[in-house]
């Protein structure tokens, strides 16, 4: 079959979503600039009622690292009481299921988990969680991680431009990215869901007598409110244990390319943003081009052999469209699924390993950006001496400290993947999930840190990963993984802040196609570099012995 | 670099002795084994690694079933070649560091002949003179220097006036003149009269030595990009120290059957070891390139901020012209006579000392305009310049027989005569007098016709218009032109190739500055400059954050030299601008700015060549190795894409690794090749060469010794 | 309460953020979906006779040969497919007709136009298996109707 109307396909469903990201940067710059608008009117006074209520003065300065002080607390309390929903969710209302409350080790693996916005789930939502967890314990933190994401993001971006006063202030932030941009779109979105076929009900579970004969639960929920944040916010963790190849989460086609796109959204609108706030587009539409660069790299990957997959597609989706959701969902750290992993051609593993080992392509909400930068510095600085100019990014020198702040933030990925890599196999833990062998058990566990350690939340393990030392230690991944580049990054945008600006006078310009390009290859070179060995025993190694199953 | 000018043969004999010194191997070798001890390399962490994996190695090879799991007794020969390949390693990094050092203290040596040891003639206060070596000399001591002496240590001429040969320390030929209050440098020679002088400082405390010693000093401070650099590959170390470990973890677990030996090839055949072994190499070189140059940065910062200049400030005089203005034509106006007005200029230059006055008596004489007046004009009365009147003129009174010496150079003998030879004035006296312009016409009876477009003409053309006046009528004008250095256009269209932007400063009219601006291709320019108008166009373009390079050599310049990011001081300049500048040129050649800023883009380059090489050359030694790595995978040959047997690869993999670095000390040393362009253009060039080629060469290179080693 | 005064703004907003996000936001969606599109907030039931008899988008056990199967359990991811890919569709139309004395075009026929594409008018195709069977109960009553209880 010919491969155009696909590529023709795909071509169009990126185009649709970058016009609808470039259409939301400049509304996410009115909001993260304060810029006044109509919707002010509505917005100004549930915002100041929040600060009034939490006590918080949105107009202070915070310096980075308080900044990062704060959304670490935040973060810390929100995944207690999440903790503290789970465990005591037996006691709790809306329960009609009558689910006791998780054990300890799975409830502080799922809190820690969906506040870092991994979203890694060693449980199935719809035999496990009541609506009342579902919703205050697992959408609470889906809203909360996507905002910290984003407030990142945009800290960061102020350090960088150099054209503000300070990186800003983390409550105005937080709360004007939950109350005017992830709850109103949220909204909209999970209504369009519910009208292509999602539930939305705390009715409790129905029971059918089915045609054949048989009884049948209809597990039907809050599903649509939750599936749409967990899009857009690049959470990914499902209502259902199968999560978007469940037909209530995922139901057509459309449903299908809508949740892609959802994913996509936020993340791709960053970089515009980004170029919106340091002056100059064009900055912002190379990064854009960069990480979708890369993406792109990435579905080439996983369609390069087409040799037949096992079983484990959903019928109304199609190969196709679960191969590109699968690459989506991993290079955007969405991590949902909408076709079991063991259905996949290596080659989809090695793409979906990609998105993860990278981050940046586009990467999770907040968090892609914020890598890109991450590259960036690197990049600028290799390129910097190779044309002999000691490098500058935005007119501002790149100095010793940022490449080791960089330097610390891209090697902490590899540590925290390999190291409990090594670790699963020596202590034996990896064959307690029944996955102890090569090539096959060693891609499961090897995708499950790199998952962990991406806040992706990509699950190849599934509910065989809640053992005590598969949720302890992804924990520790999930936290050193989601804070340690925030830290580092926060630290390299209030240096950069006051940093003196050149004009760029002989400068290498960064707002070109060149050095989009430079970026794109330094990433895939530091990426293959780090990586390398561990994709050969995993993947590669199943594509030469022939894949039977991973 | 571009090809250096050349001085004097004397001068050059010094010079190569400098920098081609021949090396002394037997040095060199046993200072490189030296280096090798461990408590040495730790500075340098990569190298460090690569000698504590030999020491595995070493062991492995000695007992080699000592740890079962991943060595094996059969192995025994492949552990011993591995074990003397990783020793070469290391080896061949202390090797570079002991050249680049030996070819410094070799510059540094040639450097310091200049200021040996001579005797010199002390003055005790009652002017009684003792012979002593210029060691016993301290500072404040007065001394005695005589035609033919050495300047014995760095002084301040007291009294007299005298000829000073400074060709060994600045390659300028002629001698200069020193009066009172002016500096001499020790090493120098006095070529006429006689001087007295204060010692200004200690010995082995002179300028020079100070700065030679900085030349030496291998404690330098690492530049912020040599510190960048060192923590990337501190990053890369790290990285693949974690890969490393975690794949011997996991191989034992799996039972994956790698050899602990092949891991550390892989290991080594990683670390940036290339970019690791020649970082030292390439700063150190980077100041002997300058010091041959006779250039010498006071830090290796210096030299990088010179490469990053996106302003040079110029000096027009000294710098873009040679700095005296010559007479070209003489334009004689209100009817009269070319000759007439050659005559005039003639007389009016008599006494005038100034290059533009030779050049005009030269002028007149060449055109045969030699007044019949001359030979009273040893009676003339001259009026010197005055800064009120702008103008200077002589007073002819009765007629003399003084004559011209002949051979038509007589002018070079007028500074004998004494300028104040007086007459008595007479109501038949003449008065010439000449000046600027403006200046003439105001004490000017009337302006001859096209006066004024005369003027404008000349200067709107680059050049100097001078009027001559006799007795109060204007009677034509001379024209003076800058005279451009040779190979200045050259020069500064280079700076503007590589996006440095060029602005002249000069305490020219407007007029002229712009048509010398334009004649060299500067688009921007500073005339009537005065001497505070340097630190101001500084701290201009630093405001709007532009990294400035600039040349000075007055006190006057010391403020804005301190406040440059780049600041080049002339070795014939004063201390106070040797001290405020961060680099200073003995030869004092100001254009040489733009040498220091090429050769700190080279620094740089350097750098990100070979780091960059280093870093691709780990896909090549990956896809090399990574396929023959686990015995208990043979389906991994299948992607073997050497076709090499395992040993063979690993082999070859860790001889390449090692050669690669002797093969580099060249580039290290000499550094990268630059020419004149745009950043993006030389980007894209080392880009290919260094990045992709580093990407290729290692699959040839690996495939090459491993067919040589099966072939043995 | 001084020991919490430091993290009472984080605390604080943790909660509000609770409240809002995580109560608010659901209940709000759940009344808005109730309102406009009931049939879909309650999971697309099929009622028959007044009973709920499973839903469009969950498949259930056809046991009876005259039916369209589903795929077997776990062959899909989500193991409740309600499609199955048009060629398994096919296959087992020989089956059917059997069963129920149809002629095979006449169920080809059903099924291909029961059948969608995966990118709606490209790419593999799929049908429902529920709404395959309700078609056919619905247009073949003498031969359906024994097997809906």
């Amino acid at each position: 079959m010919s491969a155009l109307p696909y590529a023709v396909w795909l071509v169009f469903i990126f185009a649709a979503v970058i016009a609808s990201s470039w259409l939301l940067s400049a509304y996410l710059f009115a909001v993260y600039t304060g810029r006044k608008g109509r919707l002010d009117r509505l917005f100004d006074p549930i915002d100041n009622f929040i600060y009034k209520v939490i006590r918080a003065d949105p107009s202070k300065q915070m310096t980075g690292g308080e900044y990062f002080l704060a959304l670490l607390g935040f973060s810390a309390l929100a995944a207690a009481l999440c903790f503290i929903i789970l465990v005591a969710q037996g006691y709790l209302p809306l329960n009609p299921q009558h689910f006791p409350g998780l054990a300890w080790d799975l409830a502080l693996h799922t809190a820690l988990s969906f506040a870092t916005n991994t979203d890694l789930q060693h449980y199935a939502g719809e035999t496990t969680l009541s609506y009342f967890s579902q919703a205050a314990a697992i959408q609470f933190l889906q809203f909360a991680s996507a905002a910290i994401g984003m407030c990142v993001a945009v800290a960061v971006f102020r350090g960088f431009s150099g054209k503000f006063s300070g990186i800003g202030n983390f409550y105005y932030d937080f709360v004007r990215s939950i109350t005017r941009i992830l709850l109103p779109a949220s909204l909209v979105a999970a209504i369009v869901l519910v009208a292509l076929g999602l539930p939305q009900s705390l009715g409790g579970y129905v029971t059918a007598n089915t045609i054949g004969g048989g009884a049948q639960t209809l597990d039907i929920g809050p599903v649509a409110s939750l599936v749409s944040i967990m899009q857009l916010g690049t959470n990914g963790g499902g209502y259902y244990g199968a999560n978007s190849a469940s037909p209530y989460q995922n139901p057509s086609p459309l449903t299908n390319w809508l949740e892609i796109g959802l994913m996509l959204l936020i993340e791709t609108s960053m970089p515009f943003l980004f170029g919106r706030m340091v002056g100059n587009k064009r900055e912002g539409h190379m990064l854009l081009i960069a990480a979708y660069a890369i993406y792109g790299i990435n579905l080439v990957v996983a369609f390069v052999n087409l040799a037949p997959f096992g079983p484990g597609i959903e019928a109304r989706l199609g190969a196709f469209s679960s191969i590109v959701w699968t690459v989506t969902a991993t290079s955007t750290m969405t991590g949902s699924l909408n076709a079991a992993l063991s259905a996949f051609n290596p080659v989809v593993i090695i793409a979906a390993l990609m998105g993860m080992f990278i981050q940046a392509a586009p990467g999770g909400i907040g968090g892609g950006v914020m890598y890109l930068l991450m590259y960036v510095v690197i990049a600028v600085f290799i390129v910097g001496l190779m044309a002999g100019r000691t490098p500058e990014y935005l007119g501002a020198k790149i100095l010793p400290n940022d490449v080791k702040r960089a330097v610390i933030a891209f090697v902490s990925h590899p540590i925290l993947i390999l190291i409990p890599l090594a670790l699963a196999f020596s202590t034996g833990a990896a064959a307690v999930a029944g996955a102890g062998s090569i090539p096959n058990g060693f891609t499961k566990v090897l995708y499950e840190f790199t998952s962990a350690a991406a806040n992706n939340g990509s699950d190849f393990l599934g509910t065989a990963g809640n053992t005590l030392f598969f949720n302890i230690s992804t924990s520790i991944v999930v936290l050193l993984g989601r804070f340690i580049p925030m830290a580092v990054m926060l630290a390299i945008a209030d240096s950069m802040l006051k940093r003196t600006r050149s004009s760029q006078g002989g400068g290498l310009r960064t707002d070109n196609l060149l050095f989009a390009g430079i970026l794109v290859v330094s990433i895939l070179i530091l990426v293959v570099l780090t990586f390398l060995p561990f994709i050969i025993l995993g993947p590669v190694l199943s594509l030469l012995q022939g894949y039977n199953g991973i | 670099m571009e090809s250096k000018k050349t001085a004097t043969g004397e001068t050059c004999a010094v010079k190569a002795n400098g920098g081609k010194r021949a090396l002394p191997l037997k040095h060199v070798l046993s200072e490189s084994v030296l280096r090798m001890n461990p408590a040495r390399l730790i500075s340098n962490p990569v190298i460090f690694i690569v000698e504590v994996m030999f020491f595995i190695v070493a062991i492995m090879a000695i007992a080699p079933g000592l740890i079962p799991a991943v060595s094996s007794p059969s192995q025994q020969m492949f552990y011993v070649y591995v074990a003397i390949i990783l020793l070469f390693t290391v080896w061949f990094s202390t090797l570079s560091d002991s050249i680049a050092e030996a070819q410094i203290k070799a510059t540094a040596d040639g450097l310091k002949q200049i200021e040996h040891e001579v005797k010199a003639r002390r003055m005790d206060p009652d002017r009684k003179v003792t012979v002593v070596s210029s060691k016993a000399l301290k500072k404040d001591d007065i001394v005695l220097i005589q035609k033919g002496d050495y300047i014995p240590i760095d002084c301040v001429v007291l009294e007299g006036i005298a000829m000073v040969d400074e060709s060994l320390l600045t390659g300028e030929s002629a001698p200069v003149r020193k009066a009172p209050t002016d500096v001499l440098i020790g090493g120098s020679v006095l070529v006429s009269d006689s001087l007295i002088a204060r010692i200004s400082a200690d010995p082995g405390d002179t300028y020079l030595s100070k700065l030679i010693s900085m030349v030496e000093s291998t404690k330098r401070p690492k530049t912020p990009n040599e510190a960048a650099i060192s923590t990337l590959l501190l990053g890369f170390t790290a990285i693949f120290t974690i890969i490393i470990v975690s794949i011997l973890w996991l191989s034992v677990s799996l039972s994956l059957g790698a050899d602990l030996s092949v891991l550390i090839a892989l290991y080594v055949c990683l670390l940036p070891t290339t970019i690791g072994a020649l970082l030292p190499a390439i700063g150190i070189s980077g100041i002997r390139r300058m010091s041959i140059d006779r250039i010498i940065a006071k830090s290796g910062k210096a030299i990088e901020t010179a490469g990053d200049t996106d302003v040079v400030l110029l000096d027009k005089t000294g710098t873009i012209t040679l700095g005296s203005r010559t007479a070209t034509e003489f334009i004689p106006l209100g009817g009269h006579s070319a000759k007439e007005m050659g005559e005039a200029s003639f007389m009016s230059s008599w006494y005038d000392d100034t290059p533009e006055g030779r050049s005009i008596i030269a002028l007149a004489y060449s055109l045969g305009f030699v007044p019949k007046e001359f030979h009273s004009i040893s009676r003339a009365e001259a009026m010197e310049f005055s800064a009120v009147t702008r103008t200077s003129s002589v007073r002819l009174g009765r007629p003399n027989v003084f004559m011209l010496p002949k051979g038509g150079k007589g002018m070079l003998q007028r500074s004998r005569i004494s300028k104040k030879y007086q007459t008595g004035k007479s109501s038949d006296d003449l008065n010439i007098s000449k000046g600027a312009p403006d200046a003439i016409a105001q004490s000017a009876r009337a302006l001859p016709e096209g006066f004024d477009e005369k003027v404008s003409g000349i200067s709107s053309a680059g050049e100097t218009a001078m009027a001559v006046a006799v007795d109060g009528e204007i009677i034509g004008l001379i024209r003076l032109k800058d005279q451009l250095k040779q190979g200045i256009k050259a020069k500064i269209e280079a700076v503007k190739v590589m996006g440095i932007k060029p602005i002249m400063i000069t305490g020219d009219q407007p007029l002229t500055a712009k048509s010398i601006a334009s004649e060299v291709g500067i688009e921007e320019f500073v005339s009537k400059a005065k001497p505070e108008t340097k630190i101001e166009v500084v701290k201009r373009e630093q405001a709007a954050g532009r990294i400035v390079a600039m040349v000075g050599d007055g006190t006057n310049d010391a403020p804005a030299l301190a406040a440059a990011d780049a600041g080049l001081a002339m070795g014939s300049g004063t201390i106070a601008a040797k001290e405020a500048a961060n680099m200073v040129d003995l030869e004092s050649d100001p254009s040489k700015i733009i040498q220091v800023i090429m050769l700190g883009k080279q620094l740089l380059m350097t750098r990100g060549a070979i780091t960059t090489f280093s870093i691709s050359n780990d896909v090549a030694k990956y896809f090399a190795i990574v396929p023959v790595m686990f015995s208990a995978l043979p389906v991994l040959g299948r992607v073997n894409v050497l076709g090499l047997p395992p040993s063979v690869t690993v082999l070859a993999a860790l001889i390449f690794n090692a050669l690669i670095i002797p093969a580099l000390i060249p580039l290290a040393t000499r550094g990268v090749r630059l020419k004149p362009r745009s950043t993006m253009s030389i980007f894209l060039k080392n880009m290919v060469t260094y990045g992709v080629g580093g990407v290729i060469l290692p699959f040839i290179g690996i495939e090459a010794i491993g067919l040589l080693i099966k072939a043995l | 309460m001084d020991a919490l005064e430091p993290i009472k703004t984080p605390l604080l907003l943790a909660i509000v953020t609770l409240l809002v996000c995580g109560l608010a936001y659901p209940i709000l969606v759940t009344i808005i979906a109730g309102v406009a599109f009931p049939f879909q907030a309650n999971g697309e039931q099929v009622v028959m006779n007044g009973t709920v008899v499973g839903s469009y988008l969950v498949a259930q056990e056809f046991n009876s040969s005259i039916f369209l199967h589903p795929e077997p359990d776990n062959f899909s991811a989500s193991g409740v497919d309600p499609t199955v890919t048009l060629a398994y569709a096919y296959s087992q139309v020989p089956r059917i007709s059997n069963a129920t004395g149809l002629p095979q075009s006449l169920l080809d026929g059903v099924i291909s136009n029961q059948s969608e594409y995966t990118l709606f008018f490209f790419g593999s195709r799929y049908v429902n298996v529920v709404d395959t069977n309700l078609y056919l109960i619905k247009n073949y009553p003498s031969i359906y109707s024994k097997h809906v209880n």
